[in-house]
């Protein structure tokens, strides 16, 4: 099972600064970052590569933060790979709730980090299709 | 069970009569002192023979207090006078109140009486985090538990880290602290890896000097698994020990071999009937340095009816609603801020600390509540967020009538207070009621 990290920032200017700088501080690698908001206040998603000691970092830092599931697909970085990973995913009758990407080596491979609903369910549908999901611990080491 | 059985399961009427001499001994005391020495010679001394008399005599504010300031109040030489207490003072004059060595004697008893009845004996470890110096909080709780026999640490408030190492290297097992730093000190013991409810040997708390509500005295429980007395005083009177709860919990005794308690309507000052809620009136009946006579606490509460069962003959008084002088008139609506933290206290996934600011936009009065989320409540998505704050937005404006402005908070981003936390504020460009 692999993680991400969510934190709770009010819109103020200088809190994903300081966020970046508490997961850079605490040595770890941060793979991807996206940002969900209301306009008074939004929740930030920080992929990096040990989440339970990002976790730690963040929460001894003063954030109010917590780990969650995601599962994370590889398509080849060319043009409508997105859509045909999407295809899958609704065939499947998969909900997702949160979605971003990444270009893990330009040209070739990309990674899609998503949340969705109901996740043993999820996961099983999805090894039915022809998504690649890959393992947490290349997700971790990328 | 009782720290002085005979007085405090006096009969009733052993308890009025001892209630009359002591206020026939006051009356005598106060002439002493030149502010009421004239009052009474206007008025004339009241003829006492029950305590419903009192109610001939005109009420003393804290205006009076500050317009006699220094010494207008002072009963005895001063020469008798062994320490004063001392509100700050940072608008106009203080109310200072001077205490004599039998005046610190009887207050140490009373604190001592209502740490005993709450469960605290001799052989428990005493933590006091309140304030020692002007503030009465400290001082009064420190030579009460002396009084009492528990080892005290007088520790102060403040730096949680210190706490918690008295609190584990000596195993403290009762405290004194505001409920407000209730709250916030649990969250330092969980950082630092510990669990306060089995961590650490608490298990009693004596909560006080700020107006909490029950939600918030429960969830301070909850979280120590203790059990949490509340406390009643001000420096007034003498400080702590005025009235504090039995293990019942339902109300707190007040002290009547030590006070003349009456329960009066805010704006005309009639009494109103035990049961109903009105303002306190206080009135010393053992003092001798500042005695003071029918004192407006400006508290808000009432007389609990009908006997305790722990057997104490004392009354109680509820917990208190407010102050009849911290009332928020928000567009002619009146609120009381321990309405919107009772309210908020209910709602869970909401944290222990809050802030009501009164604002004035387009000409109309409009409330505003910060209050920051409980950090372990925290599931990770935004319409978590979302749906929180319309709860709470939902939950103030069925509570108060009016609607408010709900800003939700990281936990921990209010900034922390050292002393009593400041609940509200009113940034009204002519704001009638500075709270």
């Amino acid at each position: 099972m692999a993680w991400h990290l969510s934190v709770f920032v009010m819109n103020e200017p200088g809190k994903l600064e300081k966020i970046t700088r508490v997961i850079s501080a605490a040595g770890l690698n941060l793979r991807a970052v996206s940002m969900a908001s209301t306009g008074e206040f939004g929740v930030v998603r920080v992929l990096v590569n040990d989440p339970d000691r990002g976790l730690e970092a963040l929460k001894e830092s003063g954030f109010t933060a917590a780990k969650r599931k995601i599962l994370v697909a590889q398509i080849d970085d060319t043009p409508g790979a997105m859509h045909g990973l999407l295809v899958e995913l609704t065939a499947a009758r998969i909900n997702v709730e949160d979605c971003y990407g990444f270009v893990i080596e330009e040209g070739k491979r990309a990674a899609i980090v998503f949340e969705v609903e109901k996740f043993p369910e999820a996961e099983k549908a999805i090894a039915g299709t022809g998504i690649h999901l890959i393992s947490d611990a290349e997700i971790y080491r990328l | 069970m009782y720290w002085d059985r005979d007085i405090e399961t006096m009969e009733r009427s052993a308890l009025q009569r001892l209630q009359c001499e002591r206020l026939a001994a006051t009356l005598e005391r106060a002439a002493r002192a030149p502010y009421y020495r004239r009052l009474l010679e206007k008025t004339g001394v009241a003829d006492v023979r029950e305590p419903g008399d009192i109610s001939r005599l005109p009420f003393t504010t804290k205006a009076e207090l500050r317009n006699e300031f220094p010494y207008g109040f002072l009963a005895v030489p001063l020469t008798d006078v062994v320490r004063l207490h001392s509100s700050s003072g940072t608008t106009g004059n203080p109310t200072v109140i001077y205490h004599t060595k039998a005046d610190i004697i009887a207050w140490q008893d009373l604190v001592a009486r209502c740490m005993y009845m709450a469960g605290m004996r001799s052989s428990d470890v005493f933590q006091n985090i309140m304030g020692y110096g002007l503030f009465t909080g400290g001082l009064g709780f420190h030579y009460g538990a002396e009084k009492l026999g528990a080892m005290t640490i007088p520790v102060g408030p403040g730096n949680s880290k210190r706490q918690i190492w008295f609190m584990r290297e000596f195993k403290t097992t009762a405290m004194h602290i505001l409920p407000s730093y209730a709250m916030r000190l649990a969250t330092h013991v969980k950082e630092m890896g510990l669990d306060p409810r089995t961590d650490l040997s608490v298990r009693m708390a004596f909560v006080g000097a700020e107006p909490h509500t029950e939600e918030t005295r429960r969830r301070i429980e909850e979280t120590w698994n203790i059990r949490a007395f509340n406390s009643y005083g001000l420096s007034e009177m003498c400080g702590p020990g005025v009235a504090f709860e039995c293990p019942e919990q339902s109300g707190m005794h007040i002290w009547e071999d030590s006070f003349l308690a009456e329960i009066v309507e805010p704006d005309t000052g009639a009494p109103v009937p035990d049961g109903e809620c009105g303002e306190l009136v206080l009135t010393t009946l053992t003092r001798t340095g500042t005695p003071l006579l029918r004192y407006r606490t400006r508290d808000l509460t009432r007389i609990i009816p009908g006997p305790c069962p722990c057997g104490r003959t004392h009354r109680r008084i509820d917990r208190i609603r407010g102050r009849s002088d911290d009332m928020m008139i928000i567009n002619g609506v009146n609120i009381f801020p321990l309405q919107v933290e009772q309210t908020l206290m209910r709602i869970p996934g909401i944290g222990s600390n809050y802030l009501i600011e009164i604002h004035e936009e387009n000409f109309m009065d409009r409330l505003h509540v910060s209050v920051e989320m409980a950090a372990d409540s925290f599931q990770g998505t935004l319409s978590q967020l979302e749906g929180l704050q319309s709860r709470v937005l939902a939950a103030l404006r069925d509570e108060t009538g009016v609607t408010p402005v709900v800003k939700l908070l990281e936990a921990g981003s209010l900034p922390a207070a050292e002393g009593k936390a400041v609940r509200v504020v009113d940034r009204r460009a002519q704001s009638g009621k500075g709270c």
